[in-house]
């Protein structure tokens, strides 16, 4: 399909776009931001979202696509891209899962355009979603097709939740990396900014807010902050995919480790492809916090991670999956790894 | 063949058959070479036109609304707001087309719709854009009627019926010989399984589509086809036109791999949309419409049975085959499963049978050696298995039953030492005698594995014309319709039209892919379009050259018989090197008379059988933790007699490779069982294999002209490579972690669900 008219406007800074997405009192199906265009343009040749107006914010002053140091830690502007990040001097060692998560994502092609503020606010992949001729309940229809149908792709966490009538992933690789390091998002709208941590920014969809983040219709990305990592700290991701590059994560997995006295302390287990927003592994960290790393440990904390799995009719492989993809990536991250 | 003077030719031109053979080790400068394509330069520089490069003035651009359902009749249809969209110049569905009979038993625009993507109507208008806000204004209505997406449920007692007669296509094919009961009551050992092969969807990176326009009541359609005389004979027919009324061009093209070797609705709609608008019409699939309507390798479900003697000798060969063709015989859709069980081994028990199912879902269509490729991954997964229940090599057991004729047309093989030729050199060249598997690393296995391949194509057969045109300047015009199909048929056909005439390529330069310009060539399948028309050509250059000998013997003063031509310059015999006549020097004396040489396809033996066979090893890593399958590297070798160029069959062989690679790994097409709808009808969840997934593939040039096939000694190698890389994914997979999956594709979901059902306590 080609796309339905629409029209385009270009803001000349982030206040221009903010009254732009406000005139049509936030209404966020009549008006949106414009960034790589990578998944909004893509929605809309497949018909699925048909916005009447896009404010392209490309060079919109006061967003950037900086990468800098900032108090200890590092702040990303919302229209770096994915490539930036790969390739970025400051996200090695414990932001190395950063560059390795946006380096896992898509294409080069695609990576050279798509900003990472797109990014965790791309829409979920599952293939209902995106098919014009299949309703569902994300997109504002009423049921699910995927729990009994083709769900190999789709979550293996919360499905027996009947608060969670979606059971499609989130299918952003950098999201688990940054949640991995504790990132920080501003939000700016009418009423000014709001920091939240990245956490509070994703959740799962409701019936009121069909969406996975919390950000409002009227409201811009502008930045990612993240905080000094603890001293010593190593990060890394680890993404299984059906072939060997360009597709959307079956598993990933973000770890971040520091060793204190040859114990691991803080660390961040992360997972994507798994649930409607990647997914904090706390029992995990819980079972990692204070103890010495070996295989075994890596072992229990993977145990620990998908306790509560409950894998639909055809995603019962990610179990395992996901597993070895947590055991390698604690290993690696905590310098173990082959 | 000359004929004496004063006497009346029988027939214009020379028949292949009557050419001497280019023999092993003949004296050849141009075949045989690694010429650089002819259309590279075109190709790199983007001046090759496509199908949908064709901008005609007043071009209108048309969109094709679907079904959205798997099973329906058509109840409403309001295209009255569509047509009224300004920019639309026509709209076209069941309600004023013209009843045009398509597939079997329905219509251009039937009101019964039998897969998701079936036509329902078409807009043409200024721009793709308006044509697809125009199709959003249609008002389209439906009863749902109960459906059937697979084999299993198509074939149940009690399934809803896509046609009164029932859901399959004609009564099975059976075919047997010897005994199966007593081969299998003979056999010490038995190998009984099922395999399950997967709907994969060719995905051309160019789509199919044309362009019509018509002048009068004459048409030409620019349609991106793989043969232009079977679109003209079925649109001609569709319309009511004569023949020669309707042309059909295609120059360069994006792969078909099959799916376009028949004519498909949309150049007949595309016809009819200009017709009713007065303007030229251009009308290129989606890649949805691409991967819904136009063409899938049948879903199969094979059960075989295999018996042998302990010393491995085959007694018995069986399969029961259900072959999905989807929603309807497009012709071609059969694929010949039963072929491979019949002939790729000796055996004197076969019994084959053959069903083929309606479904509703798109229809399928040829691909890539059909049937063949679904059949090797079963057979040769079996053969694998039988020859560890026998405790022998799995090389060492194919050679024990090796073929050396065609057993089911019960004659000699042109060339019964091919396949054994390829095991020799497949073998030498991975190691596999002395190969030892690396220690186990962590969780990762590695594997080898092996399979062999039996094509019905490759051999070529008449009709198939050529004409050779010498120009006043000593260069020719070489015109044939045939097409090229992207594989670089152009370059192979002009090596061998440059090598007869004794002239440069770049004196050469061949016309193709035109049914006005150029005489009748047939579809560009079966791997037979060198082996076909490079043999017409050939005769044709024959003939050509002939008669510019006649015509130097008078300036030169010699008979034509002690004349030959090399580098543009004619020789004769006894006479020194450097009084060699440039050919435009007698060309340039007699224009404007020009010489024609007029060459056609001469017959095949008649009794013998020419196939092409090769076989492949593969080396895997399977990292038994995450279910990830890795092919490390392949080796091939295959038959494809003379090699007119190094190249071009090292990138057939490239290519097919890594079909293989995606047929055995990922390509699986989605179908959603509540509603039909084909979820991955799309390059982002359909996986192909990227360069990543693609390892060292090293192609052994076996090289043996099959001089009995015919003069040129060369047969085609456009579809074998693909044959039988999965099945050797498969065994290699099979030797790293000891579980057969006999099922495709192997991703890592059926890898760790199958090693998860392995170790879970019985
Ligand atoms: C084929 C393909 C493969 C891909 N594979 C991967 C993969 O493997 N892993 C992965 O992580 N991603 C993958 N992606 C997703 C890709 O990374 C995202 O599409 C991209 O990052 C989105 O960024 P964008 O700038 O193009 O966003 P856009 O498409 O412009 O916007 C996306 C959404 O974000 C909104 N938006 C954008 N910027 C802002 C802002 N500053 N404030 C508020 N709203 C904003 C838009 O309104 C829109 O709703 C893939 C995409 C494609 C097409
Ligand atoms: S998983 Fe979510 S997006 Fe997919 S079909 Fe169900 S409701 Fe729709």
């Amino acid at each position: 399909m080609t796309m339905q008219p629409f029209a385009y406007e270009r803001a000349a800074s982030v206040e221009d776009a903010i009254a732009g997405l406000a005139r049509v009192g936030g209404d966020a199906t009549h008006t949106r931001p414009l960034a790589g265009g990578t998944d909004l343009l893509t929605l809309m040749k497949a018909d699925v979202f048909a916005p009447a107006r896009l404010i392209d914010v490309k060079r919109a002053a006061g967003l950037d696509s900086g990468i800098a140091a900032t108090d200890g830690g590092v702040t990303v502007g919302a229209l770096a891209t994915l490539a930036d990040l790969e390739r970025h001097p400051l996200l090695v060692g414990p932001y190395l899962a950063l560059a390795e998560a946006a380096g896992s994502a898509a294409s080069p092609q695609l990576r050279n355009v798509a900003t990472v503020g797109g990014n965790l606010l791309q829409r979920p992949r599952c293939w209902y979603f995106r098919n014009p001729r299949t309703p569902c309940w994300l997109k504002g229809g009423d049921g699910c097709p995927a729990r009994d149908g083709e769900n190999q792709h789709h979550a293996i966490f919360d499905t027996r939740r009947d608060d969670r009538p979606c059971v499609a992933v989130h299918p952003s690789d950098p999201a688990a990396a940054l949640l991995a390091l504790d990132a920080e998002v501003t939000l700016r709208g009418p009423g000014g900014e709001r920091t939240l941590p990245l956490a509070a920014f994703f959740a799962s969809p409701t019936d009121e807010r069909r969406l996975e983040t919390t950000l409002l219709p009227d409201e811009l990305l502008l930045s990612i902050r993240l905080p000094a990592p603890p001293p010593g700290a190593r990060s890394v991701y680890r993404k299984a995919m059906d072939r060997k590059v360009w597709a959307f994560a079956l598993v990933g997995v973000a770890a971040r480790v520091n060793l204190d006295g040859g114990r691991i302390a803080d660390a961040r287990l992360i997972l994507s492809g798994v649930a409607n927003v990647p997914r904090r592994a706390t029992a995990a960290e819980a079972v990692l916090d204070g103890a010495a790393p070996d295989d075994e440990l890596f072992a229990r904390a993977a145990d620990a991670a998908l306790a509560d799995a409950a894998p639909l009719s055809r995603n019962a492989y990610k179990v395992p999956l996901a597993k070895a993809l947590i055991r390698g990536a604690l290993a690696d991250a905590a310098g173990m790894g082959t | 063949m000359p004929t004496p003077s004063g006497e009346q030719p029988q027939r214009l031109g020379v028949g292949s058959g009557e050419l001497p053979r280019w023999e092993e080790g003949a004296d050849l400068s141009i075949v045989g070479r690694a010429h650089p394509r002819v259309e590279g330069d075109a190709k790199v520089t983007g001046g090759a036109q496509y199908a949908s490069d064709v901008r005609l003035p007043g071009q209108l651009y048309a969109r094709v609304l679907r079904s959205p359902y798997a099973h329906a009749r058509l109840t409403g249809l309001d295209t009255g707001r569509a047509a009224a969209l300004p920019g639309v110049h026509a709209v076209l569905s069941s309600a004023n087309a013209p009843e045009i009979a398509w597939y079997e038993d329905s219509l251009l625009f039937d009101r019964t719709l039998r897969f998701v993507g079936d036509e329902v109507a078409a807009v043409a208008a200024e721009s793709e854009e308006i044509a697809d806000d125009a199709l959003r204004l249609i008002v389209d209505a439906y009863e749902p009627l109960p459906f059937v997406l697979d084999l299993d449920t198509a074939l149940a007692p009690d399934a809803p019926k896509l046609r009164p007669s029932g859901n399959l296509n004609g009564e099975p094919t059976v075919y047997e010989r010897g005994d199966l009961a007593a081969g299998l009551r003979d056999a010490d050992v038995i190998v009984e399984e099922t395999y399950v092969t997967q709907a994969a969807l060719h995905n051309c990176l160019e789509p199919h589509g044309c362009t019509a326009a018509w002048d009068g009541d004459r048409l030409t359609l620019w349609s991106s086809t793989q043969s232009v005389f079977d679109v003209r004979q079925r649109v001609a027919e569709a319309l009511g036109l004569p023949e020669h009324h309707v042309r059909v061009i295609k120059q360069h093209m994006g792969g078909g791999f099959g799916s376009k070797q028949i004519a498909w609705k949309q150049d007949v709609i595309a016809a009819l949309l200009a017709k009713e608008s007065g303007r030229p019409v251009q009308l290129m699939l989606d890649r949805e419409a691409e991967n819904l309507a136009v063409g899938n390798r049948n879903p199969t479900r094979q059960r075989v049975r295999l018996g042998a003697k302990r010393d491995g000798t085959l007694t018995a060969i069986a399969v029961d085959a259900a072959q999905q063709i989807g929603a309807h015989p497009v012709g071609g859709e059969g694929a010949d499963v039963p072929a491979i069980y019949q002939n790729l081994y000796r055996c004197p028990n076969v019994r084959t049978e053959q069903r083929l199912v309606f479904t509703n879902t798109g229809p399928a269509v040829a691909f890539r050696a059909p049937g063949h490729v679904e059949a090797a991954f079963a057979l040769e997964q079996a053969m694998d298995q039988l020859a560890r229940a026998l405790d022998l090599d799995p090389l060492e057991l194919r050679r024990r039953n090796y073929a050396d004729q065609d057993q089911a047309e019960g004659k000699p093989y042109t060339l019964p030492e091919a396949l054994g030729r390829c095991y020799d050199l497949a073998a030498d060249a991975f190691g596999w005698a002395g190969y030892q598997k690396p220690p186990a690393a962590g969780p990762k296995r590695r594997g080898v594995g092996l399979a062999a391949h039996d094509w019905a194509g490759g051999g070529g057969s008449p009709p198939g014309y050529a004409w050779v045109k010498w120009n006043a300047d000593g260069s020719v015009d070489v015109v044939t319709g045939t097409q090229d199909i992207g594989t670089g048929a152009r370059t192979g056909l002009t090596q061998v039209a440059a090598e007869e005439l004794g002239l440069p390529m770049d004196r050469v330069a061949l016309h193709l892919g035109d049914t006005a310009n150029g005489p009748y060539a047939p579809v560009s399948s079966g791997s037979a379009t060198q082996s076909t028309i490079g043999p017409a050509i050939r005769a044709a250059a024959a003939d050509a050259k002939r008669q510019l000998f006649e015509a130097a013997s008078e300036f030169l003063e010699a008979p034509p018989e002690a004349m030959t031509i090399r580098d543009g310059k004619i020789h004769v015999a006894g006479e020194p090197e450097d009084r060699a006549t440039p050919v435009g020097d007698v060309t340039a004396q007699i224009a404007p008379t020009m010489i024609q040489g007029h060459g056609e396809r001469g017959p095949n033996p008649e009794d013998k059988s020419v196939r092409t066979v090769g076989a492949q090893i593969v080396e895997v890593e399977v990292d038994t933790e995450t279910g990830e399958v890795s092919v490390c590297r392949v080796v091939a070798a295959h038959d494809c007699g003379r090699i007119i160029n190094p190249t071009l069959v090292d990138s057939q062989v490239i290519g097919g490779v890594t079909q293989g690679i995606g047929f055995a790994l990922f390509e699986d097409r989605v179908v959603d069982a509540g509603t039909g709808v084909v979820l991955n009808a799309n390059l982002e969840d359909y996986h192909v294999p990227t360069a990543a997934d693609v390892p060292p593939i090293r192609n052994v040039h076996l090289n043996l002209p099959d001089r009995e096939a015919n003069p040129t000694g060369a047969k085609g190698i456009g579809e074998p490579p693909l044959i039988p890389t999965a099945p050797a994914i498969a065994n290699a997979v099979y030797d790293a972690i000891g579980v057969r999956i006999r099922e495709l594709p192997l991703s890592r979901r059926r890898v760790l669900d199958a090693l998860a059902t392995r170790e879970a306590p019985r």
